[in-house]
């Protein structure tokens, strides 16, 4: 066999081999990974509305996905909000869950973000950011508190807390759950929440 | 190049020839992750999983390789066992996948994998560069777990997450940061020089 000839098979053979052994693995892992981000979402669900009991998707959009949560008597207690958007360095994938009168925000929770470690990625920490976002006013749409204040009661109603050194990731979550939120109304004024059940 | 026993193989990749701090190999995750010590550790284990079983199948089929297509060859193999390792996490320990994020599939551009095909695994026998690739990675990880170590402690007050300075201490922002990783990483490098240059001298 000349050299060319050789060069071109062992690289077609290298080539094939991981293939092979990459799609192996891919179908061995696709399911569990799926599976692993359908618990994470459900788990979201019931966290950001506490007391789901089952919940349906009322609407699936590219960077919006609108969860109806029942409760027991399988009355509407709630949606949650799954929502996509740019971060500071890359796209955010959040949740948040509101009542059933789009009046105001339980809680909010970060499912997928690749901000600055050690200072946008604290958009995950409770302590840190999370916890300012309980019980929100969303009426007049949110705004964000800057400088950061220490405790929630410092904060008005309406207003969530900025992270000190990640004021555009504190900002760039705020925009993905305002923007998200403009859209869900206007999808609960057209009938679209209430249609599919 | 002098016969080594099998001791010195794996050892000269602690110190000798430790992939950080003497050859300067694999600085971008170095420098990237280690703002925190469960990502030092994580991304040393990944790296390590890579370098071994990369070594495994160069070494054994090296002659099998023509010259002109080896660094195509190396970079497909490299990939391949990235990409598993990744999916893997993905699949099995998603809290690790998450906190790792796109460390991961960065893995298949870190010099020190490349680098140890090239310099040793295509030119040694399978059993040395098992070896050789367990030292390497043993000083890999080693040289994460202390540049973590500082930069945690200093960035952030705590150890794995667990706070270790008092109250008084106020975290240096900066070391969490790039600018930090340079700097502990310059300082390491020179205190590492320094310690070679004193023994050397010993010796002589």
């Amino acid at each position: 066999m000349n050299l060319y000839t050789r060069m071109i098979v062992v690289l077609t053979v290298v080539g094939l081999i991981s293939g092979a052994c990459l799609s192996v693995v891919g179908l061995l892992t696709r399911e569990r990974i799926e599976l692993n981000r359908q618990k994470e979402i459900e788990e979201a669900i019931g966290t950001v509305v506490p007391g789901t009991k089952s919940y349906s998707a009322a609407v699936e959009e590219k960077d919006l996905t609108v969860y109806k949560a029942k409760g027991e008597q399988d009355n509407l207690i709630g949606y949650a909000v799954y929502a996509r958007g740019t971060g500071f360095q890359d796209i955010i994938t959040l949740m948040f869950g509101t009542d059933p009168d789009l009046d105001k925000i339980n809680s909010l929770t970060i499912l997928e973000q690749k901000e600055t470690p050690g200072l946008g990625a604290k958009i995950t920490d409770g302590q840190a950011f999370l916890q300012f976002w309980e019980d929100r006013e969303i009426n007049q749409g949110l705004t964000l508190r800057k400088p950061a204040v220490d405790t929630k009661e410092e904060l008005a109603s309406s207003e969530v807390n900025t992270i000190t050194g990640a004021t555009i990731s504190s900002q760039k979550v705020l925009d993905i759950v305002n923007f998200s939120l403009e859209q869900v109304r206007s999808l609960k004024n057209q009938g679209k929440l209430e249609g599919e059940d | 190049m002098p016969a080594k026993s099998i001791g010195q193989e794996y050892m000269k990749g602690l110190w000798a020839e430790n992939p950080v701090f003497r050859q300067l190999l694999g600085m971008c995750p170095t420098l990237a992750v280690t703002n925190a010590v469960i990502n030092g550790i994580a991304m040393g284990l990944a790296t390590s999983f890579v370098l071994i079983l990369s070594s495994l199948v160069v070494a054994s089929i090296k002659k099998l390789i023509p010259n002109q297509v080896r660094i195509a060859s190396y970079i497909v193999i490299i990939a391949t066992f990235v990409t598993i390792a990744d999916r893997f996490m993905a699949a099995f320990f998603p809290p690790i996948s998450k906190a790792l994020g796109p460390y991961v599939p960065l893995i298949v551009v870190n010099c020190i994998i490349l680098g140890r095909q090239e310099a040793f695994a295509s030119k040694n026998s399978v059993g040395r560069s098992l070896v050789d690739a367990m030292g390497m990675s043993t000083g890999f990880i080693l040289a994460l777990l202390l540049l973590s170590s500082i930069r945690e402690l200093l960035g952030a007050g705590t150890f794995l997450g667990y706070q270790v300075l008092g109250e008084w201490f106020k975290p240096w922002i900066i070391m969490i940061l790039p600018a930090g990783a340079f700097i502990t990483l310059g300082i390491l490098l020179g205190l590492a020089l320094f310690i070679e240059m004193k023994t050397q001298r010993g010796r002589a």
